[in-house]
């Protein structure tokens, strides 16, 4: 007997099911180049790009929150999302990214492809994007994204297996979808795009797995690729000289750009960090200072023309990437770049032209090797010896993370979160294999002994001023705001407010889950509200181990002051 | 156990009794109901179809191959005497359907590169006992997206 079947009822969109309404208000529709070169002066109440402003500040004008009244803060409203199905990293997605804001409408991305719009007055979802990702994407440092860009009604994402897409800001439909690297190859992507003028600037992830890492620029209306820029020569290019002549080193050698640069339109210059070389560890395949890892390239963004670069750890030995940002700020009518590296030091260089101005510490325990004040390294203690164990300070997860600090032009002070972790490696060679894992050692990340800090170094003379100590590395961002705050959260959970001026505890809350994002600040019909994802994972093996067991999560809180 | 190493793996997991319910386990061990291949029209458009047999909680087949990247029609038949449904990965949103007993129903998703995607069934622990399949997507990257340097050794 043949079985009769019903018709199931149709397919519908996940997202659907739920309380959305599917559209959001069309107010990324005029946000255009010319207001983001403009952000913070002129739209205080918005955080429409990633750093809040180019100059990669995270300085906010606002100031209804302030020292005075930050001790009423209370939670506005709560997102939550939490896990679906099985997906990759199902034990290290991590809530990483900035929420931006654009006139009410928050977006953001999540974990594993999500993008989700959000009425930022109340929490209410408008719409979710679900990009399709591999559970077998290849991934360092787990599921995570850094957040999204908005510029002419789109909404521009990275995704985890290498794709750019850009989505309808109102009802987040797919508008385009273009390629930016090789999944096979282990390639992936992180980062929250940059928009510049017509351009989405994207770099690529995967140094760990030996790739070749490259920053992209897409046409904003079409996902055509517009240029390319390797941050690894290839045998005769400027910089080739810096690797093994015969070898095949080059095609394997890092140097990814997995997280947002900052850019001065003025001189139409992006200063994007580079990643560490691979394999992480294994210096002897690779003789030679290792070009263009560890660096700040201050890249054309017009063309992708490399115009200068700066190396913060040449021949890196120890996983010291310099992704993290290039704070762009002023100083004697001088224009300078302020970057705390991952090798413990802090840089201010001339923005101009790469000129090093001054380097010097902030964390307490370097024993990797020493950079002097005209920016000499000379090593100490490094993997050498196959198999031989060493210890160092900072460990690869460095003095300081992707996570960002911030400069206050009030007080003249930039905030740096500090992590004070040191790691066991030993060199453990291995033949290069494409989508493999290629770190040339075996890794111990310190579970004791660790401590952390929020630390406020002087911009004119680079010395510290106060800080405000932990006895937990601090893993996240900070934000600083015209209200003399200073924003960020713990692994722990509790998310603080600290004075700007003294570092005075003022405030905390805790949210249930350890911090590893970038908190923001917008306001809505004159209230102020700070936001931030919170949600532990990602490579805490690296970064701190001594917390691997704490709680997930996948929220973003968002706080204000009680209503009149 | 140098024996059982020999063996299939398949025919092991059938032997333990891995591969049905209340056997070796409480449940199935995933992925174990079958592998099939997607057929490629002559528009190209790909198509499968995919059955829960009666009693077993899983997916037949509980692998689906695709080529290569694309869109897929995957025709879902539900011949067990429980419901059950589909939440199957695409690019937008996950796509769901209700499978009530003795139904069909089609999903149409899009999947844009290699890799291997998780589909489910999310009602009470229909995953956990079988019911989450694999879509393996096959293929490399188009050239424009590789990155220029030599072909590198894979393992």
């Amino acid at each position: 007997m043949t079985q009769e079947y019903i018709d199931a009822p149709a397919a519908i969109n996940l997202g659907n099911l739920s309380s959305e309404s599917g559209n959001a208000p069309p107010v990324a529709k005029d946000v255009t180049y010319e207001r983001i070169l403009e952000a913070r002066e002129n739209e205080p109440h918005n955080w429409i790009t990633y750093y809040g402003a180019y100059d990669g500040q995270r300085y906010s004008l606002l100031d209804q929150i302030n020292t005075e009244n930050v001790k009423k803060l209370t939670p506005a409203w709560v997102f939550q999302h939490g896990s679906q199905g099985l997906h990759a990293g199902p034990s290290t997605y991590a809530f990483e990214a900035a929420p931006l804001v654009v006139d009410g409408v928050m977006y953001v991305s999540g974990w594993d492809g999500y993008v989700w719009a959000l009425d930022a007055k109340t929490g209410d979802k408008l719409w979710q994007y679900k990009h399709a990702i591999p559970f077998d994407v290849s991934l360092c440092c787990g599921n995570v994204n850094r957040g999204v860009a908005v510029a002419n009604g789109k909404v521009f994402l990275a995704t985890l297996n290498a794709h750019v897409v850009a989505l309808d800001a109102e009802s987040g439909e797919m508008i385009w979808d273009t390629i930016h690297g090789d999944v096979r190859a282990a390639e992936s992507a992180t980062v929250a795009p940059l928009v510049v003028k017509d351009k989405v600037i994207v770099g690529s992830s995967g140094g760990e797995f030996g790739v070749r890492g490259h920053l992209d620029a897409y046409d904003m209306e079409t996902g055509e690729r517009v240029w390319r820029c390797y941050m690894i020569p290839k045998p005769g290019e400027p910089g080739s000289e810096t690797w093994p002549e015969d070898g095949e080193a080059w095609q394997r050698g890092g140097g990814n750009c997995w997280v947002t640069g900052t850019y001065d339109p003025e001189l139409n210059l992006l200063y994007w960090g580079t990643g560490n070389p691979a394999p992480d560890f294994d210096g002897e395949v690779r003789e030679g200072d290792n070009l263009y890892t560890d660096c700040v390239v201050a890249v054309n963004a017009d063309t992708g023309e490399k115009v200068w670069h700066y190396q913060f750890t040449p021949h890196d030995l120890w996983d010291y990437d310099s992704n993290m940002e290039s704070i762009l700020f002023e100083q004697d009518g001088r224009k300078l770049l302020a970057h705390f590296d991952k090798n413990g030091y802090f840089f201010i260089l001339d923005r101009t032209n790469g000129e090093l101005v001054r380097v010097t510490p902030f964390v307490d325990r370097i024993n990797w090797g020493e950079i002097d004040a005209e920016g000499n390294v000379t090593p100490s203690i490094y993997p050498e010896n196959e198999g031989e164990e060493v210890h160092f300070y900072p460990g690869p997860a460095g003095a300081k993370e992707w996570t960002h600090a911030a400069y206050n032009p009030e007080t003249e002070l930039f905030y740096c979160p500090v992590q004070n972790t040191g790691a066991t490696i030993a060199r453990r060679r291995r033949e290069f294999k494409e989508g493999m894992p290629y770190w040339g050692a075996h890794v111990i990340v310190d579970v004791e002994g660790m401590s952390g800090a929020v630390t406020a170094f002087s911009a004119s003379t680079g010395e510290e001023v106060w800080r405000w100590q932990s006895d937990l590395p601090v893993c996240a961002s900070v934000l600083t705001t015209a209200g003399n705050l200073v924003f960020f959260g713990m692994p722990s959970g509790e998310f603080q407010a600290i004075d700007a001026r003294t570092g005075e505890h003022l405030w905390k809350f805790q949210c249930g889950s350890g911090h590893h994002s970038s908190p923001t600040t917008y306001s809505i019909d004159g209230r102020q509200y700070v936001a931030v994802p919170v949600g532990w994972g990602a490579w805490t093996e690296g970064f701190l181990p001594g917390l691997m067991g704490n709680p997930h999560g996948s929220t973003i809180f968002v706080f204000a002051l009680p209503e009149e | 156990m140098a024996r059982a190493r020999e063996k299939q793996l398949s025919e092991v997991v059938s032997e333990l009794g891995l591969d049905k319910q209340n056997g070796a386990a409480i449940g199935r061990l995933l992925n174990h109901g079958g592998l099939g291949h997607v057929e490629v029209g002559s528009d190209g458009r790909m198509s499968i179809q995919v059955r829960i047999p009666e009693d077993e909680l899983t997916y037949s087949p509980s692998i689906i191959v695709m080529p290569h990247a694309g869109e897929l029609e995957i025709e879902f038949f539900n011949d067990d005497t429980n419901t059950h449904n589909a939440t199957v990965p695409s690019n937008g949103d996950f796509q769901w359907l209700w499978l009530p007993n003795f139904s069909r129903g089609k999903v149409n998703v899009t999947l844009d590169g290699p890799g291997y995607y998780w589909f489910n069934s999310i009602i009470g622990n229909d995953e956990g006992r079988g019911l989450m399949g694999a879509i393996v997507v096959m293929g490399e990257v188009p050239e424009e997206a590789k990155l220029d340097r030599p072909p590198q050794p894979r393992p």
